[in-house]
Order: C-alpha cells, then sequence, then structure tokens
C-alpha cells in the first residue's frame, strides 16, 4: 500500500503547480500621509532604483585639461572612468597603458594616491615623512603637477609607474603611465614631453 | 496488479525516463540560456522553468512546443521516488544511496515550493519616512480608495489581470461599476493641451487624463526597467457614467480625487501592494565610500522596526549580506536612490528556505556514507589474507 502510496503523493505535489490566482481584495489601511508630488521627471522613470551593481563612481566634471599625445601612442575609447586612454606596444608586443582620469576633490591627498599606485606594484606604503622624497614638482603652463616614478611588482617581471598627480579647480586629474619597466622606461622621455602639453580648458572634456 | 498499473509503474521507475528527463532538462536549459537574449531572467523563469509547458504563440494561439520545468521536475520527481520504492531495497549497504535520492527528492521539492510560494517586494524609505506596506517588482494593481473618514482609507484593490481583461467590475464595497476602456500592458505619457487646435483625442472625460495622453510602448524585459501599464477607466453609477479617468503605474503619475455620492475617492494604477501588521521607519540610509574616493565601500540603513501591538519597537541596522528577518520575511538592502536620501530594501518570503540547504546537507552526507561503505569493503578486502612463509 505504502508503495502505491508514495507515487500518488508525488503526484498530488505536482498537481500544486495551480498558478496562485490573485483576487481583488478590499482592506482598511490608517491614513496615508499624501506625498509630496514627485519630482520632475526622471530620466529613468521605470526603473526600479539604483542597485549596488551599477553603483555609477562620480568622476570629475567642470574645468578640464588638453593635450597632444605622442603619434605612437595608441588612442583608446574614453570610458566612464577615463577622460583619455591610450596604449603603448613594443616590438616584443608588450603593452604599457597609459590612463587618464579625474574625480572630485582631493582623493585622499598625494600620500593616499602615491601609496595606492605604489599597492597596485606591490611596494610597501610610504610613511608621510617618506612622501617629499618620493615625489617631484613640476609647473607647466600655470598648472601644478606632483608626479612619482615607481619601480616594484617581480623580480622577474618588474613593473614600473610613472604619473603626475594636478588639481584642477574642486577635481584632482591623474595621468598614469604603468606597465613592463623595460617600455615604461623607454617612453620616459616621451611621457615628460607628453606632461609638457598638458593645458587648462575651459570647456568640460 | 492488473496489467495496466503494472505498465504505469514501470514507466515511471525506468531508468530509461530518468535518462530522457536529463536530456530534456538540458535541452530546457539551454534554449532558456539563449532566449535570456530577448526576456530577461525573470521572463525566461516563468516561461521556461515556472511552467509545465513551453508555449509558442502561433498568431493568437498558444502552442505547447516542449516541456516545461515543473512537468519535467515533476516527473523527474516521481521517477526518483518510484524507482526508491520498487528498485532500492533499503539496506545498510545502500544507506548512502537512499540519503543522496532523499536529498534530491527535497531538493526537487524545495524548487517547486520555491516557484509556487517565493514573494518578493520592494520597499522603498525616504530618510524619516514611516511604511507599513512594500511594492511588488512587477505586478499592478487598480487601487479605488474611499478617504472619507479622516482616520482611515477603505481600499479596493484590484489587479492588473482584470483591468487588462476589459471585463466590467462590480465589487460589494464600491457604489459604481468599473469597466476597464482601454489598457496599454507599458505605455509612455505626454503632455497635452486641449486648447490647442487639433489636440490629440482622449478618451478621459475627467481628472489628468484631459491634460496628458498614454501611448502604448513594447513591453520591456530588462532587468532594470519595468513595464509602467496605462488604462482609461470609467466609473459608471446606477445613472450612468461618472467619468473616464487615465490611470498610470509610472510613479510620477499621482492618485486622482473624486468626489460620488457625497464621498471622496480616489483612483490610482500602482505598483501592487502588500501590508503588513508593523511598519518601518527609515532613520538613516548611509552610503560610505572608501577614504577620500567616490568608490562605494558599504550600504546601510538604520531602521526603526515598530508593530502596533507594542511587542517590537527597536532600531536595525540592515546592510549587505545582513539582512532583517522578521515575520517570515526577510528584508535585503538592495538599493538606493535619491541622492542617497532614499533606500531600497527587497522583501523576499521564502518558507521553503530551509529546503536546499537540508536538501544538500543529505545528499552529502548520503555520499560519504556510500563512499565510506565502498573504502571500508574495499580496504578489507585489499588486506592480505594472513599465509604461511615458506
Amino acid at each position: 500500500m505504502r508503495h502505491r502510496l508514495l507515487p500518488l503523493a508525488a503526484i498530488a505535489l505536482l498537481g500544486l503547480t495551480s498558478c496562485r490566482d490573485s483576487k481583488i481584495t478590499t482592506y482598511r489601511v490608517p491614513k496615508e500621509k499624501t506625498p509630496a508630488m514627485p519630482a520632475a521627471p526622471a530620466a529613468t522613470a521605470n526603473a526600479p532604483g539604483a542597485t549596488m551593481a551599477n553603483t555609477a563612481v562620480t568622476t570629475a566634471n567642470g574645468p578640464g585639461l588638453t593635450w597632444s599625445a605622442p603619434a605612437h601612442w595608441t588612442a583608446k575609447a574614453a570610458s566612464a572612468m577615463r577622460k583619455g586612454s591610450y596604449a603603448i606596444t613594443a616590438d616584443s608586443g608588450e603593452t604599457a597603458d597609459l590612463s587618464i582620469t579625474a574625480f572630485p576633490g582631493d582623493v585622499g591627498g598625494d600620500l593616499a594616491n602615491v601609496n595606492r599606485w605604489r599597492g597596485q606594484i606591490q611596494l610597501p606604503p610610504l610613511a608621510v615623512a617618506e612622501l617629499s622624497g618620493a615625489t617631484a614638482h613640476l609647473d607647466v603652463n600655470g598648472l601644478h603637477l606632483t608626479t612619482v616614478d615607481i619601480t616594484g611588482g617581480p623580480t622577474a617581471k618588474p613593473q614600473r609607474v610613472i604619473g603626475a598627480i594636478i588639481p584642477v579647480g574642486n577635481a584632482t586629474w591623474f595621468f598614469k603611465l604603468s606597465g613592463p619597466a623595460a617600455l615604461v622606461g623607454r617612453e620616459q622621455a616621451a611621457f615628460a614631453t607628453f606632461l609638457q602639453t598638458i593645458r587648462a580648458s575651459s570647456a568640460t572634456p | 496488479m492488473s496489467d495496466l498499473i503494472r505498465q504505469f509503474r514501470d514507466f515511471f521507475v525506468s531508468l530509461k525516463l530518468t535518462v530522457v528527463l536529463i536530456a530534456f532538462s538540458i535541452l530546457l536549459i539551454f534554449a532558456a540560456t539563449l532566449d535570456q537574449v530577448n526576456l530577461g531572467i525573470w521572463a525566461v523563469q516563468q516561461k521556461y522553468f515556472h511552467s509545465l509547458f513551453v508555449m509558442w504563440r502561433f498568431g493568437d494561439i498558444p502552442v505547447p512546443i516542449f516541456p516545461g520545468g515543473y512537468l519535467i521536475g515533476g516527473f523527474l520527481l516521481i521517477n526518483l521516488i518510484a524507482a526508491q520504492v520498487y528498485r532500492f531495497k533499503l539496506t545498510v549497504k545502500k544507506s548512502g544511496i537512499w540519503l543522496t535520492h532523499i536529498g534530491l527528492i527535497l531538493l526537487l521539492i524545495g524548487e517547486l515550493l520555491t516557484g509556487l510560494w517565493q514573494e518578493e517586494f520592494a520597499l522603498r524609505l525616504d530618510e524619516g519616512e514611516t511604511k507599513n506596506f512594500s511594492e511588488s517588482y512587477r505586478s499592478n494593481e487598480l487601487a479605488i480608495t474611499e478617504t472619507t473618514d479622516p482616520k482611515f482609507d477603505d481600499v479596493v484593490a484590484i489587479p492588473e489581470k482584470f483591468v487588462a481583461r476589459g471585463e466590467p467590475i462590480q465589487q460589494a464595497k464600491l457604489p459604481f461599476r468599473v469597466v476597464p476602456k482601454i489598457y496599454y500592458p507599458n505605455a509612455a505619457l505626454a503632455a497635452r493641451d486641449a486648447n490647442t487646435p487639433g489636440a490629440t483625442a482622449t478618451p478621459a472625460t475627467t481628472g489628468i487624463g484631459l491634460q496628458a495622453t498614454a501611448t502604448p510602448l513594447p513591453l520591456t524585459y530588462k532587468q532594470n526597467e519595468r513595464n509602467a501599464p496605462a488604462a482609461y477607466i470609467e466609473l459608471a453609477g446606477p445613472e450612468g457614467p461618472i467619468g473616464t479617468w487615465l490611470v498610470s503605474a509610472d510613479p510620477r503619475f499621482p492618485p486622482q480625487s473624486f468626489e460620488y455620492a457625497g464621498r471622496t475617492w480616489k483612483i490610482a494604477f500602482r505598483f501592487e501592494r502588500s501590508y503588513k501588521p508593523y511598519s518601518l521607519t527609515l532613520l538613516k540610509f548611509s552610503h560610505d565610500r572608501y577614504a577620500g574616493t567616490e568608490i562605494p565601500k558599504n550600504f546601510s540603513s538604520r531602521i526603526r522596526l515598530n508593530s502596533p501591538d507594542g511587542r517590537d519597537d527597536r532600531e536595525v541596522l540592515i546592510y549587505m549580506n545582513n539582512p532583517l528577518r522578521y515575520a517570515g520575511l526577510t528584508f535585503y538592502q538592495a538599493g538606493f536612490e535619491n541622492d542617497d536620501k532614499t533606500t531600497i530594501l527587497q522583501v523576499v518570503r521564502n518558507p521553503s528556505w530551509q529546503l536546499p540547504y537540508i536538501a544538500c546537507a543529505l545528499m552529502t552526507l548520503g555520499l560519504i556514507v556510500q563512499f565510506g561503505i565502498h573504502l571500508v569493503a574495499f580496504i578489507a578486502r585489499r588486506r592480505p589474507a594472513p599465509t604461511a612463509v615458506a
């Protein structure tokens, strides 16, 4: 008997799959405070709100910078995060990446930013007192640049980052050339020349 | 046992059936995965998995073209139970297989119950706002509310499918009939200037519908968008039509008030609501960032939970991976909007949420037992029998 009942019970369970039927309902609720009229139409009227997965990172707007890159750097499409982006490819096929980003505020200050770059090539963070020794300063076209040159990464494949941090209005711009140490070393002169072409523009880039 | 019953039993006990069902499952999952590009995950789940058959529309006629998830899963369940009962004898040697199969059966049942019982709602709260209801992500309702009494509102909530059907609705609590005239499953709203000569004709005779029109839009299946249905609703009393209103589930479209028979009413198309016997107040939403950057670190909502019977009046902190579990519901931090002043909590009811855990534990245990038994037997066999040394 038990043997026959079990499969039948399974079939009965399958019968449960009939849909939950929605019905007209009536109920009494405490008076609702009438909400203020919603603000002006949002562009994403039917989007159910921002989710944490697609949180946009605010990049800086406002006055921007212009520059001219050496001809042998290949421009890549700028993205939501990047104001500019270039690839530099060696004959061996190795590539270095130049990124131009901008964020509101001072993004934590020079020490935090230099240490962030150091962390990216497995270098230990610097203390406050060590910062001045690790950075250089440069004035270009009325802009004040803090430059950094660091080499780290695995001994067999050393990585090098040379970069410039530029405060512009209420934002901070970052020009960062990173890649295999040999390739970045070869491009050092080109990068220095490139930095000299950076100027403030009144228009938003 | 008659021949028919035996054939029936043999069909369900058969291992061939298992293989065919598993092959069908593979095809179903493959097709559903491809179709996700067109339909999005929710619609795909409904069409392929939470259905007995996958339907294809030939013109206006839906034709079943392939067994759906419920049918394949149901047959697998019966097949598994039948095989268990008729093929495997409960012995110590087979106890691992038994446990594994019971785990698998539980897993199938758990998925079925989740499909049937799970409900997902969203709770949007502005800072300082108190709410005792959450709103559906996908379903909408036409709410006709009597607001005459200064203390409470009487609500008649009509699910969207009744509006879609277009048939007149008579409800005992309403002194008028509700006649859906036109229904668009997704619509765009546009301003309409009635004073302009040549302004588009509107079926609306009162309310916002005189200044706005709805035009149908194709249905959207994108995960981050929802359809905003709109409808022209006529209310008709015994003496004739009272008026035709344009209503839309677009959150920007406000409820419209009117007077009838000396009472005040409100009509609105809105996200379907689920009321709770307690309320939540958002005290503070925090969106923490890594120092000096705009990169998100944590999202949290400090909530006051209050039940009118006074049993609960406490503060809770909801943040990622730390939901509030209360009264059979789980409140997850799901999003935010309005410049970090509004939190969006996902409210999930899934009474069978423990079943998959139990099922997996049983299957793991079953496999350990079964392999353990084999291992012990194997070691016992390998152990050399004591032999006399020559």
